[in-house]
């Protein structure tokens, strides 16, 4: 309970923190979406942690209820890394957000699947905290895993083509990367009924410490600003005439195999 | 007994759903460390990037002269059918092992240097696709598998076991000298010197 209560407070003076930082060094236009969920976090635990202290009967509600909403507001994240990863008007960006979207989409509706699956599922809980408890769990594994999937895709697709990350954004992705796959493995083993009794209290406080770490990790990254450095671009003067050519060659490299 | 069954299985079906979540959380957790341990990803070019420019241009495996005669086993079977040059016979058939195995490994880094040249162009602006990039990739990886089964098997059986393949990859390698030439004979000097630049400043 008291430790809880650290974490909780920890917390929100490390938001606090984030937010601070990013007006103090104006870092709040460039990342704007990063900023407005810094805001939703500050916000949002405060309210946890009023509730926890002084009207303890609503914490339970107020507590799934913002986690709820924090599910859908963690995407500001993805899309602001996205964003910064990939410029918009760049030529990365032109060749590879449409197939990116379709991407994301198409992990939006799975993660929609299994939620929709588990919901179906007739071993819940009858009685509803615990019904409720055990659907948030479902929610939020299901979408930690799936924004966890894209942060890592932008990362490799960004790797790939020996996109260089500034400090910011690298801190900002491999942080909530890094919390939002423990929270999604974390979340499954809390929901596992044949986890002893105090494995199940480490793992129940393992989320909420990942948590803080990575509003450490965050705080780090926005110390100094640093952004991505600008993707020079070359005219494509005669290019496509390369491309096609490039294709060319490889259908032959494709005839060895399908003779 | 039936709603117990059903109810059993229910429990499995979860239990297999969460220890999967469990195991893919791990491995995504995993995943961010090894990024994060690696450091900032280099830009593609490194120390080789201004040696694979000067490769696209005369790309070593395309040009390798008579790829096919190299692959061709007439020699060996007129040496091999005069019991007094047989020694000679094995001499060719091992030099030209080393030869085709040498052939096979520049032909790997020809394909190599145009993917790391093709990816380069991309950052750079050159419009494509999703598609036609995994396209791309496809190809490539296929290409290197198919080279390193034919270099298995030249190590193992030598040049001359499997004829019809190394035929075939002699026309890639004449197919593929003539595209990549002629890919790089059609980009303009003015274009081509301005990737170069840039190639050169990333790497720096």
């Amino acid at each position: 309970m008291m430790l809880s209560l650290i974490i909780c407070v920890t917390a929100v003076l490390l938001e606090l923190g984030a937010v601070v930082l990013l007006l103090r060094k104006n870092l709040w236009r460039e990342y704007s979406f990063f900023f407005a969920y810094a805001v939703w976090l500050l916000i949002a635990n405060t309210a946890i942690l009023v509730t926890d202290l002084y009207f303890r009967p609503a914490y339970t509600s107020v507590y799934w209820y913002i986690d709820s909403v924090d599910i859908a507001l963690r995407l500001l994240v993805v899309l602001e890394v996205f964003r910064q990863i990939f410029p918009k008007g760049s030529g990365l960006n032109r060749t590879l957000s449409k197939g990116l979207q379709s991407v994301a989409f198409g992990l939006l509706a799975l993660a929609c699947a299994i939620f929709w699956g588990y919901q179906r599922y007739p071993g819940l809980p009858i009685d509803f905290a615990e019904r409720v408890r055990a659907l948030h769990l479902a929610l939020d594994r299901s979408f930690g895993f799936v924004q966890a999937l894209m942060i890592l895709g932008t990362l490799i697709v960004a790797r790939y083509y020996g996109l260089r990350f500034g400090r910011n954004i690298r801190g900002i992705a491999l942080g909530f990367g890094a919390w939002a796959s423990i929270s999604t493995a974390d979340n499954a083993l809390v929901a596992m009924a044949n986890v002893s009794s105090s494995l199940r209290s480490f793992f129940s406080y393992m989320r909420p410490l990942s948590f803080v770490f990575m509003l450490v990790v965050w705080i780090w990254a926005l110390w100094v600003y640093e952004p991505n450095p600008r993707i020079v671009e070359s005219e494509p003067v005669g290019l496509n005439q390369w491309t096609e050519e490039w294709n060319r060659t490889l259908s032959a490299a494709r005839t060895i195999i399908r003779p | 007994m039936e709603s117990h069954a059903f109810s059993r299985e229910d429990n499995h079906t979860t239990m297999i759903n969460l220890i999967l979540f469990a195991i893919l959380g791990l491995a995504l957790f995993g995943s961010f460390v090894f990024i994060a341990l690696q450091g900032s990803p280099k830009s593609l070019p490194d120390s080789s990037a201004v040696r694979a420019v000067t490769a696209i241009i005369n790309l070593e495996g395309s040009s390798f002269a008579n790829a096919r005669r190299l692959l061709d086993d007439t020699d060996y079977q007129v040496l091999s059918s005069n019991p007094d040059l047989r020694r000679l016979a094995e001499r060719l058939r091992n030099d030209r092992r080393q030869l085709a195995l040498t052939w096979i490994s520049l032909l790997q880094g020809d394909l190599i240097n145009l993917w790391r040249f093709r990816r380069f162009l991309i950052q750079q602006g050159v419009p494509s696709s999703v598609k036609e990039e995994l396209g791309t990739l496809q190809a490539l990886v296929l290409s290197l598998v198919l080279l390193n089964v034919l270099r298995v098997s030249i190590r193992t059986v030598g040049p001359f076991a499997l004829p019809r393949a190394t035929r075939q990859a002699g026309q890639l390698v004449d197919s593929m000298s003539k595209g990549a030439a002629l890919v790089l004979g059609r980009i303009p000097v003015a274009g081509w010197a301005e990737i170069e630049r840039s190639w050169v400043k990333s790497a720096a």
